[in-house]
């Protein structure tokens, strides 16, 4: 049993499959809030994505004896987590969002550093987190989930290409688009360098 | 996450400079706050989950007792019956390979002169219809079927989360 902080996603796999519960809980403790927040990106509803990880959680552990321990864990996790999603959304179409919702979607994520900022900074950062939410949720689908597997989950190109079924160099290409409109939204939204912003209105 | 922090990675952008903007788009986007699992997250997949196992494994359980049970029943329901079976079970078969073999055999000669002749006739066929130029018509056609094939797959790959436009 390799059960602990130390111990490598593998190794907690290996053991949970072998009917450790302190090993699986370890690996649910670890993945609980990626899956979340993974999920939520799409659903933009945190009560339905953490049904939907609670889902993709117990699907893991019923196939753990599939994992190959070769493979990273957490692109094989991620992987399982994306096929519940789409299988969801296959299902029940999301309504166009409002930018109202987009802003309300935004601000779920948009949990600011309390700890080292005065009232007017944590207003500012909290309008970004919330500006930037909002933005990830009006770019493509298939753009959304590898800025968020690439900057949030720090997963790697080839990583992703594994996870996506894609080759490397489009997960680059995705990369850069979904940058370059994340920018033009923020930018038509008046967060471009020397424009005046909703934040610098805050009191 | 702060407006310097998203005003470098803008610029860097703006400059057109692709590692730049990258590494200071993940610093910034790395400070964005995630959602958070609630606190209850945890204890309810791991309860989910051994709820699972105990309940696989009461099945697997059971399943292997009625096995168990079957074949007991079925050993013990031979052996007891063993004595009148066996010379009822042997003149059946005796019978049964008496009147079959010669008809099985009849059938599939019937059915060999059949084949043979479909054989013959798909032949002259084949040899009037299939010329080179034909042959080569009929291999390019598939491949340009194979080739839209693949393509077609790769478009819909790339549009798998299409409902989740936003």
């Amino acid at each position: 049993m390799s059960v602990g902080h130390t111990a490598s996603d593998a190794e907690l796999a290996s053991d949970a499959l072998a009917g450790s519960e302190a090993a699986y809980r370890e690996l649910v403790t670890r993945y609980a809030t990626p899956a979340v927040n993974f999920i939520f990106r799409f659903v933009r509803d945190r009560a339905l994505a953490e049904d939907l990880a609670q889902e993709g959680f117990l699907r893991v552990y019923q196939r753990l004896n599939t994992f190959d321990p070769g493979r990273k864990f957490s692109s094989w996790f991620f992987q399982v987590l994306r096929n519940i999603t789409i299988d969801y959304l296959r299902v029940h179409r999301l309504p166009t969002a409002s930018l109202d919702e987009l802003a309300e979607a935004g601000n779920q994520g948009a949990a600011v550093d309390r700890d080292s900022a005065s009232p007017e900074q944590l207003a500012g950062q909290r309008e970004l987190a919330t500006a930037m939410s909002a933005a990830l949720s009006r770019i493509r689908p298939e753009y959304r989930e590898v800025v968020v597997l690439r900057y949030q989950e720090g997963l790697t190109q080839p990583e992703i290409a594994e996870i996506l079924g894609l080759p490397s160099g489009t997960v680059k290409t995705y990369l850069h688009r979904a940058r370059k409109e994340l920018a033009g939204i923020l930018a038509e939204q008046g967060w471009a360098p020397g424009s005046e912003t909703l934040s610098s209105e805050v009191p | 996450m702060d407006r310097k922090q998203l005003e470098r990675w803008l610029a860097e952008e703006e400059g057109g400079h692709d590692a730049a903007a990258d590494a200071a788009f993940a610093r910034l986007f790395t400070a964005m706050p995630r959602v958070e699992a609630t606190p209850a997250f945890v204890e309810q997949a791991v309860t989910a989950a051994w709820r699972w196992r105990a309940r696989r494994r009461r099945l697997i359980a059971f399943g292997w007792a009625v096995a168990s049970v079957l074949v007991a029943a079925g050993v013990l329901g031979l052996y007891l019956a063993s004595p009148r079976l066996a010379p009822v079970l042997i003149k059946a078969l005796a019978y049964v390979s008496g009147h079959a073999v010669p008809w099985l055999v009849a059938y599939t000669t019937v059915a060999m002169n059949w084949w043979l002749t479909l054989a013959h006739v798909g032949g002259v066929v084949a040899s009037a219809l299939v010329t080179p130029a034909r042959a080569a018509a009929l291999v390019g056609v598939e491949l340009f079927g194979i080739l839209a094939f693949f393509a077609l797959q790769r478009i819909a790959g790339a549009g798998r989360f299409g409902d989740a436009q936003v």
